[in-house]
């Protein structure tokens, strides 16, 4: 596929410079090149990397692996935990989800093209509004937002419900426009010709038929928002962060292992419910990016579902009965929202940021801070990405071979995405200086986790018959997967390297708050020293380059797919 | 009725710089039974785009109903729209709802969001739909998952949701090229049957000219955007309508 | 197979409309998560602090205050725990902690956000707090008493406690600058730890070279047998300045009636070495008695965070 696609883009005339430095190719280029310099940015070849000093607390660390904190005090705080950070990530998803929804629909081509009278016409100025402004909240993380929305609303979980709810609702508002817009409009454009008004024809017409998408993806997010939540502790909400934050600040790493042994299980069942969900629906990937519309994968698993089983039924009468029960364990103050001592707080905020600080002082470090980020994230996603695939193999499920390595490869995928990247930051930082390598190599360890995951699903999905063919023609299983497997793979695979090349730009942000670099580690300065002016500007510099990163990302796709 | 149902008075269409229909005048009355025929790309589906005022003319006049619908409010768009059904090739049905869902779908146009959204839950007006499905003869698949159901089979169900919607016209874009040829008589006796027992009028395009004798009594030729001829179904004689198909080929 | 298709429909609505009511829910009783369910006439006096040392002790330390100051004041007096030094900060602005226990750094920073903040009460040793510089003895770094002794730390590794510490960070920061030494001069980036006890730690274990916390952390942490002096070793203790003190929101006299302020200081000051209950909150607070302050003490701190960065 990657062959064939370099292939289409070579104009017909002879090689020329051009036609060279195509398409994939400028790609690969400009990717390695961009490697190269984060390499150098984030201070690998500097010397004064390692603090020796640190590897007998690590040695510690590990050890006390051994030997966890269980005694039943400690077992009952980390089961109210465990309890508080779901039930944040349950009321954080269901107010995205009805975020996702209002704005997906808001923001489609279809829900716009559906209330004009004829087909066909350009999309308006209200379109591109509701596009707009839903990306703003989208670049900004949800720690970033936790952090806003405390001094705005106080110490409530009202702040973590809003911080994971407002991100995640215009991410899933932008998911759900494209599911929505992919849909096949065949049904919707007969019941609008017939005459039927724009909100019942796209009720009976484009809903049930992107449903089934609609609630894998919203099963997939459920897997985000418990790792959000987590982050979310770390900065102070409550939960299995902070007590992780908690036992790390105090070295007691007996309970660190309880809980971490916690969040292994919280998000190794989020998982497994949400891959057994989307089973059942027949969406065989956690994320379509790149995924042409149609592909043969997607269409078999379709044919094969059976999306209306007793099962789900069960699974979505759980889901709706959660939101109310979780509301209840955490009781957020919803008066608050309105309250006049929020809305002063939040007038006086504003006030106080503007205008930003745009003294040439503090651009020229925003620049060189943001190219430090932006460093962080490029390095971060090339280790990820590299170790993503070489991991990915191993764990994806075959029919043939021992079981060991899967098993192997699986939990250690799900260990490296079960711990949040702060703890991974503060865990580097025992044995390294303070600066930007902890932090990336914090943001690629985590992302790892989730990136092997992704890939080894797009190996699972793979067509297996021209392996098997080249199998049968006695090629060696390794010759094999390098001729088959691989380069089926390999399109998919760096699709998701892009798109979430996307997140660990803005998650570089919050390994910042430990002290390991990027803009991050300003943010928390200017938090600490109230400088909202600063604040701003920062901010302001944080939405140009996840804007930045995000068309880099999205031109890069392009040619691959 | 005196009015006619359809009138269409120079009509050009053009997509960019492509025509696809160029000054096609015509009139259809209440209760004809008339069959669009020609080759692919000749301009039928535009036609009929024409006819269900989900296109507007590039220029000249078009009537649906006695109403130009480009002086329509989207409001009075759609209640003429209402009163003109349409069946199509590739159905238009939503495969993973079940049937009595589409079948209600005709419902749609008279229904609020609200009583839409609770009939997704608690299917209403089950009567009129097992009776539309009567009248298609598959009564015992209301409950059926619509994708289980073979192509013939989709399309009576098309068919009964056009029913439901109780429209003065029904049009037909090539009903019966996604079934096979003993599905393709039963759907188009069918449609024949019902709309004479409604009084329906009704416009077909089709690729079977055997039908268009058969089932219709007057035939339009169309090519290239032109009307070739417009004659009772007993006028029209083999020549022209190899002439109708020939002169495409040797075009291109 | 329509049945349960029918009833996935319902589900999805029951979802749907779940999450709206969830949104539209009308507020409950106003009453702050994380106070214990037992009703309260009143709104409770809330206390809080900045976490400059192990959590668990601080649960300790300020569960056993609130008790006290629950019999003392006859309100409802609730300790509420924070997780990071400007956490404290905030929530002293918007109200949700009355009263918090601030480090001069943050209590100058505190006393900027909230008008008519005051700093009311102290502990004996807060009027000359010192920080201490220790350091790994397998260094070699030997103990000195002139500030320029500082210089000795070039080339070495280094942490502060807290970004916002006073003791553990703006003062030795400040009087490293007066020796004449830069952060640049320090091997690698300096840490920040974030407390005063994890400093004592990652400086024993050789993480780090050296570091600087408050002297009175050091002090207890020793007598208490929790440090390991043969590992790690004070090398200098700085000039006294002001440090610690409780700030109180000038709203408290509305809530909780007039003189309220001057009840909590009488509480404060009514803590004795003689009687056995108030004996054990001063030991842990690690201080003889409580005194008076007042605002202008800390016109200096002030000036050094300015000159920081710390405040703006």
């Amino acid at each position: 596929m990657s062959a064939s696609s370099a292939t289409r883009h070579r104009p017909a005339l002879p090689l020329s410079l051009r036609s060279f430095f195509n398409g994939a190719r400028l790609v690969v280029l400009v990717t390695l090149l961009a490697i190269a310099w984060a390499t150098t940015q984030v201070g690998l070849l500097r010397g004064n990397l390692i603090n020796g000093g640190g590897w007998a607390l690590v040695q510690q660390f590990f050890a006390a692996a051994l030997r966890p904190e269980l005694s039943a005090d400690f077992l009952r705080l980390t089961l109210e935990s465990t309890l508080v950070t779901f039930a944040y990530a349950i009321c954080g998803l269901a107010l995205s989800l009805v975020i996702g929804l209002a704005g997906g629909l808001l923001s489609s081509e279809v829900w716009w093209l559906s209330h004009r009278r004829t087909s066909g016409s350009k999309l308006g100025a209200p379109w591109l509004a509701v596009r707009g402004g839903l990306a703003v909240p989208r670049a900004i993380h949800e720690v970033i937002w936790g952090l806003f929305l405390v001094k705005i609303l106080g110490l409530d979980p009202l702040v973590a419900i809003l911080a994971l709810g407002i991100p995640f609702g215009a991410i899933t508002a932008k998911v759900f426009s494209e599911i929505l817009d992919e849909t096949p409009r065949d049904a919707l454009r007969g019941l609008l010709n017939g005459g039927v008004p724009a909100g019942q024809a796209l009720l009976y017409g484009l809903l049930p038929r992107a449903f089934p998408n609609l609630l894998s993806y919203s099963f997939y997010r459920l897997e985000c928002a418990i790792r959000s939540a987590t982050v979310l502790g770390v900065i102070g909400a409550g939960g299995l962060g902070y007590q992780v934050l908690l036992s790390l600040q105090s070295l007691r790493y007996g309970e660190m292992w309880t809980l971490i042994a916690a969040l292994i299980a919280l998000s190794g069942a989020t998982d497994w419910l949400s891959a057994r969900v989307r089973q059942v629906l027949g969406a065989p990937t956690r994320l379509e990016v790149n995924l042409a519309p149609g592909c043969d994968a997607q269409a078999a698993a379709l044919a094969r579902a059976t999306p209306s089983s007793r099962t789900l039924l069960g699974l979505l009468v759980v889901g709706a009965a959660l939101v109310p029960l979780s509301l209840l364990y955490i009781r957020p103050d919803f008066g608050r929202l309105f309250s006049p001592r929020t809305q002063m707080l939040f007038g006086q905020m504003v006030r106080e940021m503007f205008p930003p600080d745009l003294s040439a002082e503090n651009m020229a470090s925003l620049l060189q801070l943001s190219l430090q980020t932006l460093a962080m994230s490029i390095f971060a996603i090339a280790v990820a990405g590299a170790f993503g695939i070489v991991l990915a193999q191993p764990a994806a499920r075959r029919a043939m071979g021992a079981r060991w390595p899967y098993w192997l490869a699986r939990g250690s995928l799900l260990f490296l995405r079960a711990i949040p990247a702060p703890v991974w930051a503060l865990l580097f930082l025992f044995v390294m200086f303070p600066g930007p390598l902890p932090g990336a190599l914090a943001i690629a360890v985590h992302n790892l986790g989730i990136l092997g995951r992704l890939i080894a699903e797009a190996v699972e999905n793979v067509d297996q018959r021209p392996m098997r063919v080249l199998r049968h023609g006695g090629t060696p299983p390794a010759h094999a997967f390098l001729y088959s497997t691989l380069p089926m793979t390999i399109p998919q695979s760096l699709a998701y390297i892009f798109y979430r090349w996307e997140v660990c730009a803005r998650e570089t942000v919050i390994v910042g708050f430990v002290g390991a670099g990027g803009l991050g580690r300003l943010l928390t300065e200017q938090l600490s020293s109230f400088d909202y002016p600063g604040l701003l500007s920062t901010l302001i510099a944080l939405f140009v380059l996840t804007f930045v990163v995000d068309v880099l990302s999205a031109a890069a796709r392009r040619p691959i797919r | 009725m005196t009015d006619p149902i359809f009138e269409l008075h120079k009509v050009t269409v053009r997509y960019g710089s492509f025509t696809a229909l160029s000054e096609v005048s015509l009139q259809v009355k209440a209760g004809e039974r008339v069959a669009l025929i020609g080759p692919s790309g000749a301009g039928k589906s535009t036609l009929l785009s024409l006819l269900n005022g989900s296109l507007a003319p590039s220029e000249g006049q078009v009537r649906l109903l006695g109403e130009d619908p480009t002086r329509l409010s989207v409001r009075a768009l759609r209640r003429i729209q209402r009163q003109i059904g349409t069946v199509y090739q590739q159905f238009h049905l939503v495969p993973n709802l079940s049937v009595i869902h589409n079948v209600n779908a005709g419902h749609l146009g008279r229904w609020s969001l609200a009583r839409a959204m609770l009939s997704l839950i608690v299917p209403l007006e089950r009567q009129s739909a097992a009776r539309a499905l009567a009248d298609v003869g598959i009564a015992d698949k209301l409950y059926a998952r619509t994708d289980t159901l073979s192509g013939g089979q989709q399309q009576r169900v098309a068919i009964a949701r056009v029913l439901v919607q109780d429209p003065v016209v029904i049009l037909a874009d090539e009903p019966i090229s996604s079934v096979d040829p003993e599905r393709s008589r039963e759907i188009m006796t069918l449609l024949r049957e019902l709309c004479d027992r409604f009084n329906k009028t009704l416009v077909v395009s089709l690729h079977a000219i055997e039908y268009a004798y058969s089932h219709c009594e007057r035939m339009i030729g169309l090519r290239a955007g032109h009307v070739m001829f417009d004659l009772p179904a007993g006028q029209v004689t083999p020549g022209m309508v190899e002439a109708l198909y020939r002169i495409r080929k040797a075009e291109a | 197979m329509f049945r349960s298709q029918q009833k996935t429909r319902l589900a999805l609505a029951l979802c749907i409309s779940a999450a709206v009511a969830a949104c539209a829910a009308p507020p409950p009783a106003a009453a702050p998560a994380s106070q214990p369910a037992a009703p309260a006439p009143t709104k409770p006096f809330v206390i809080s602090a900045i976490p400059d040392q192990d959590p668990e002790k601080l649960n300790r330390l300020y569960g056993k205050l609130a008790e006290y100051l629950k019999a003392e004041l006859g309100v409802e007096v609730v300790y509420k725990p924070v997780t990071d030094y400007t956490a404290v900060v905030n929530a002293f602005k918007t109200g949700d902690v009355d009263m918090a226990w601030f480090g001069g750094l943050t209590g100058v920073q505190a006393r900027l956000q909230v008008d008519g903040a005051q700093a009311i009460i102290q502990r004996d040793i807060d009027e000359k707090f010192r920080s201490v510089f220790i350091a790994n003895v397998a260094t070699g770094i030997q103990p000195f008493e002139d500030i320029s002794g500082l210089m000795g730390l070039k080339g070495r590794t280094f942490t502060f406690g807290s970004e916002s510490s006073t003791s553990g960070r703006l003062m030795p920061q400040f009087f490293m600058r007066q020796a004449g030494l830069s952060l640049s001069d320090l091997k690698g980036e300096p840490g920040f730890s974030g407390s005063h006890d994890k400093t004592i730690k990652l400086v024993e274990a050789g993480s780090y070279d050296a570091g600087a916390l408050n002297a009175q952390v050091w002090e207890a942490r020793v007598k208490s047998g929790e440090v390991d002096t043969s590992k790690v070793i004070v090398i200098w203790r700085t000039p006294p300045y002001y440090d610690y003190h409780w700030i109180v929101r000038p709203d408290v006299e509305q809530n909780f009636g007039a003189g309220f302020i001057g009840r909590v200081k009488q509480a404060f000051l009514a803590l004795d070495q003689a009687n056995p209950t108030h004996k054990e909150i001063l030991d842990l607070f690690g201080a003889q008695k409580f005194i008076e302050t007042k605002n202008e003490n800390y016109v200096d701190i002030e000036a050094i965070g300015r000159e920081i960065g710390k405040i703006k």
